[in-house]
């Protein structure tokens, strides 16, 4: 095997061990992993250049690997074999701030399924919010003009969802959220 | 078909009156009815006359299982029970109860593809199946004990192997609510009071023979990878509840419950549930919870493990470990059933002090189970519960029962949510003690007729989900609006069938399902995302009729439509298409008899025109439209009076379900202003005898 396919096969190990662990990985962070291992020669270790480049071909080559940048600009890798491509955006989302976790899973659960989303479920994993977190969160929403389309309905048992008014009105979300929490499990 | 394997060759034939044991071929006369319902409809057709009640001995009951009982493939463990319903109002019609457990795979050790009961037995007696060795035997020590004692002492008898197939009290006392139950949580409701009136206290069965399959081995074990790699968690759910590293979809309203972190609390030691990649077929039995599904974050530290059928990787009966309900009501601390069965405690109450998911609802279900599948008493799909809750608070059981049996009761515990009420209720309905629970043993239509309650009330509330004849709604417009309007019109107790809602519930998103659907019903606008309904199509009306047949189908091949049809999957590299053929392709090479899916899909058809020719004969009526295909004024209500087809209600429109009916009668080529078959149809689906007897008393369109 030459040398420059022999690295991107290393990085492409890399990145697919990380999914494999639920989670995404940098290009620092595969340098620095490269390092730990001892792939890299001396002279492959200082030009950033050489590793872009692996990288990027190991890319094209590989329809599984894929690329998502989270909104602070760093560039974050994953295998879709390990990682699904909703699991990565929650998990870059998650790198950022809370409020925009919180609103883009909620926009995307209400545009796409259509469906409100639980505020527990923000406890849980992979999103692992403290349920003062959360409110805080909300709180602060509520007063911002960005968020203004995130809102809550409460069920018949006093469970809270939240939903998106860009894509669901109010009835229709309480009639859904009504449906995941009571309606289903009272129909089985 | 050289040897044909699937099915065991014979059925099994029992005449409780003369004591007479006989058996016949099953291929020579139920070929074309394969086996389960179809089995049982032909034997009612052919041999019980109209106008017979349930608990004649002129009624037969036919224990039916299917060519895919106790093989390899996955969901196999139904049994199907059909009799003239003796829940079914004005009068008895025919229907079936379906159990899961080991009986239907034992029977097939034992050789039988069904046993048909006839006649009635001069004293309690229960029917010991053994291989070729069958025998009548005396019963009187076992009457008058619950479910649990019989078992174990037939099982006593007969081997920890056997599965008993057993009624407790209420069956014997003739409760029309009461149920058949094997494996201890796996019932048919409905049949224990037709066992009861035979004097039939239990069937145990122990087969030590084995299932052939005719086709080739390695086939089949590919097969059953397929089927297995295309199976999400109970109803087919296909997406996890929260996001899981390998999962693009997720549903909060999801049985695929397992997740790092979510521990079976009460094995030893704990087990966490994990991940659970759908390609992980080893951890299948890890991904349903219905414990937690139903009872919330709790019912975790209580979970031990999953129980289920025979060949079922589901295991939708949670077992629950409870310690605390030993000490407070002298109760087992395990318990377990999946549902209804579950909820069956919890549901006669309107609140607890801690709440819908607090611990005393988890004891209210433990309770509930350890009376309810002990004395056989049966919910009929909680309309028990529901009528329970509805008499109690709007004063109608004050008014219906004397003072001194009105306050025989602890209504001031039932109202606190107390679960030791239930040790007051339960057994009185069991053994018919008062008025009051012999009405609510009866089921709704026979409870309303006596007590004089006009049905007409319980058509007009949304709450109480009633439909007709004695039965509530399954599955109906909540789920897939005219589709399960449609569903729901065609039994004659709840309609049982999930071949629908399993897809509307799989957790896809709605432009998934769409595409899905018109592959399958040839459009995308044959279903609509929940409670966003739009009018009417062909399509839908295309759903409804394969979701009927395919409902018909497992119940005759001993498929659990509680788990299929499989045409949606957990794989993205499938694009989440799961294989409308699975049935075929299982029955083809289990049996050898190749079949393509139209094929069984036809046959299917014409056991479910069966059913229908059934009906219409018994109810001595043709216009099944304005006769029996009713439906329910609350259907065409919504709480907030939003308008039918506007977003968030599942309201439907009257003239649009006239065209619903039409289009579905249309679909199956019957008539469309009576909502009967016609000559043509009998005949194009090998029922031509049927159309001439039915011709015969005027009941053709
Ligand atoms: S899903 Fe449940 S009822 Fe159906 S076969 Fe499996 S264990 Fe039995």
């Amino acid at each position: 095997m030459e040398r420059q396919e022999e690295v991107r096969a290393n990085i492409l190990n890399i990145i697919r061990d990380r999914s494999e662990s639920g989670r995404l990985i940098s290009a620092e962070e595969i340098l620095t992993e490269l390092k730990r291992r001892g792939l890299l020669t001396s002279e492959e270790i200082k030009p950033k250049t050489h590793l872009e480049t692996a990288l990027k071909q190991a890319l094209q080559e590989n329809r599984d690997v894929k690329e998502i940048l989270a909104p602070n600009g760093v560039c974050y890798y994953y295998s879709v074999r390990r990682l699904s491509e909703t699991y990565a955006g929650i998990l870059v989302l998650k790198s950022e701030n809370p409020l925009w976790l919180i609103a883009e899973v909620v926009r995307e659960n209400s545009k796409r399924y259509p469906r409100p989303v639980p505020v527990a479920g923000f406890m849980e994993s992979p999103f692992d919010l403290t349920l003062e977190a959360i409110l805080e969160c909300l709180r602060v929403m509520g007063e911002d003009k960005e968020y203004q389309d995130i809102a809550q309905t409460i069920t018949s048992v006093g469970k809270t969802f939240l939903y998106s008014s860009r894509h669901l009105d109010p009835d229709y979300a309480s009639m859904l959220a009504e449906w995941l929490d009571v309606g289903q499990a009272d129909n089985p | 078909m050289a040897k044909h394997g699937g099915w065991a060759g014979k059925v099994l034939r029992v005449d409780l009156s003369t004591g007479k044991i006989s058996t016949e071929d099953t291929l020579e006369k139920y070929r074309d009815y394969l086996g389960g319902t179809g089995i049982g409809y032909k034997v009612i057709w052919d041999e019980v006359q109209a106008g017979v009640k349930s608990f004649d001995p002129a009624n037969k009951i036919v224990y039916g299982v299917g060519p895919l009982a106790g093989t390899g493939a996955p969901c196999n463990g139904r049994t199907a029970i059909t009799t003239l319903w003796p829940t079914c109002w004005p009068k008895a019609l025919v229907a079936s109860g379906h159990m899961g457990g080991q009986f239907a795979a034992e029977l097939k050790y034992a050789g039988y593809d069904a046993i048909i009961i006839e006649g009635r037995a001069d004293r309690p007696v229960w029917l010991s199946v053994w291989d070729e060795k069958v025998e009548i035997k005396d019963a009187r020590q076992l009457w008058g004990q619950g479910i649990r004692r019989t078992t174990i002492e037939i099982n006593q008898q007969m081997g920890p192997e056997a599965s008993v197939a057993a009624i407790g009290q209420a069956g014997e006392n003739l409760a029309p609510m009461s149920v058949v139950m094997n494996s201890y949580s796996h019932s048919a409701g409905g049949v224990g009071g037709v066992m009861g009136s035979k004097n039939l206290k239990a069937i145990g069965v122990r087969g030590t023979g084995s299932v052939r399959i005719a086709g080739n081995k390695e086939e089949w074990e590919k097969l059953i990878k397929l089927h297995l790699s295309l199976l999400g968690a109970n109803n087919q759910h296909v997406v996890p509840s929260n996001p899981q590293p390998w999962a693009e979809h997720y549903n909060a309203g999801s049985r695929w419950m397992a997740s790092a972190g979510r521990r079976w609390g009460a094995a030893n030691p704990s087990i966490d549930t994990g991940a659970c990649e759908p390609h992980n077929l080893n951890r299948i039995a890890y991904r349903t919870n219905n414990a937690a599904y139903f009872l919330g974050d709790k019912a975790w530290q209580h979970t031990v493990r999953g129980n289920g059928c025979t060949a079922c990787p589901i295991r939708c009966h949670t077992m629950l470990k409870v310690p605390a309900v030993s000490a407070k009501y002298g109760i087992p601390e395990l318990g377990q059933n999946t549902c209804v069965g579950l909820l069956f405690g919890r549901a006669f109450f309107k609140s607890f002090p801690d709440g819908p998911k607090g611990q005393t609802a988890i004891e209210a279900c433990m309770v509930g189970m350890y009376l309810a599948d002990d004395l056989g008493v049966w919910d009929n799909y909680g309309q028990l519960q529901r009528d329970f809750q509805a008499l109690y608070y709007n004063g109608i059981f004050k008014r219906k029962v004397a003072e001194k049996e009105f306050n025989s009761y602890s209504w001031n515990k039932y109202e606190q949510g107390d679960p030791t009420f239930l040790f007051e209720l339960l057994p009185r309905i069991a053994n018919k003690e008062g008025e009051l629970a012999t009405a609510l043993g009866l089921g709704t239509g026979h409870l309303l007729e006596r007590w004089g309650i006009p049905e007409q009330e319980w058509l007009e509330n949304h709450d109480l989900l009633y439909w007709k004849l004695g039965h509530p709604k399954h599955h109906s417009n909540e789920d897939a609006g005219q589709c399960g309007v449609i569903i729901n019109t065609q039994y004659n107790r709840d309609a049982q069938c999930h071949s629908h809602s399993n897809f509307t519930r799989n957790g896809l998103p709605i432009e998934v399902q769409k595409r899905l659907a018109a592959e399958l019903w040839g459009s995308p606008d044959a279903v609509d995302a929940v409670a966003a309904f739009t009018p009417m199509n062909a399509h839908k009306a295309k759903m409804a009729k394969w979701s009927l047949l395919r409902k018909e189908l497992h119940d005759c091949l001993s498929l659990c439509n509680w788990m299929g049809p499989w045409v949606a999957s957990p794989l993205k590299e499938r694009e989440y298409r799961g294989d409308d053929s699975i049935e075929s392709l299982l029955y083809s090479l289990a049996t050898g008899d190749k079949k393509s899916r139209q094929e069984l899909d036809t046959i299917a058809e014409r056991i479910f025109l069966l059913h229908r020719a059934l009906t219409i004969r018994d109810m001595g009526a043709k216009d099944m439209r304005t006769k029996h295909d009713t439906i329910p004024d609350w259907v065409f209500t919504d709480p907030k009076d939003k308008a039918a087809f506007s977003k968030g209600t599942i309201r439907m429109d009257k003239e649009d379900i006239k065209l619903a009916m039409d289009m579905f009668y249309e679909e199956m080529a019957w008539d469309k202003e009576t909502g009967s078959p016609t000559k043509a149809t009998y005949r194009r689906l090998g029922l031509g005898t049927v159309a001439d007897e039915l011709a015969k008393r005027g009941l053709l369109p």
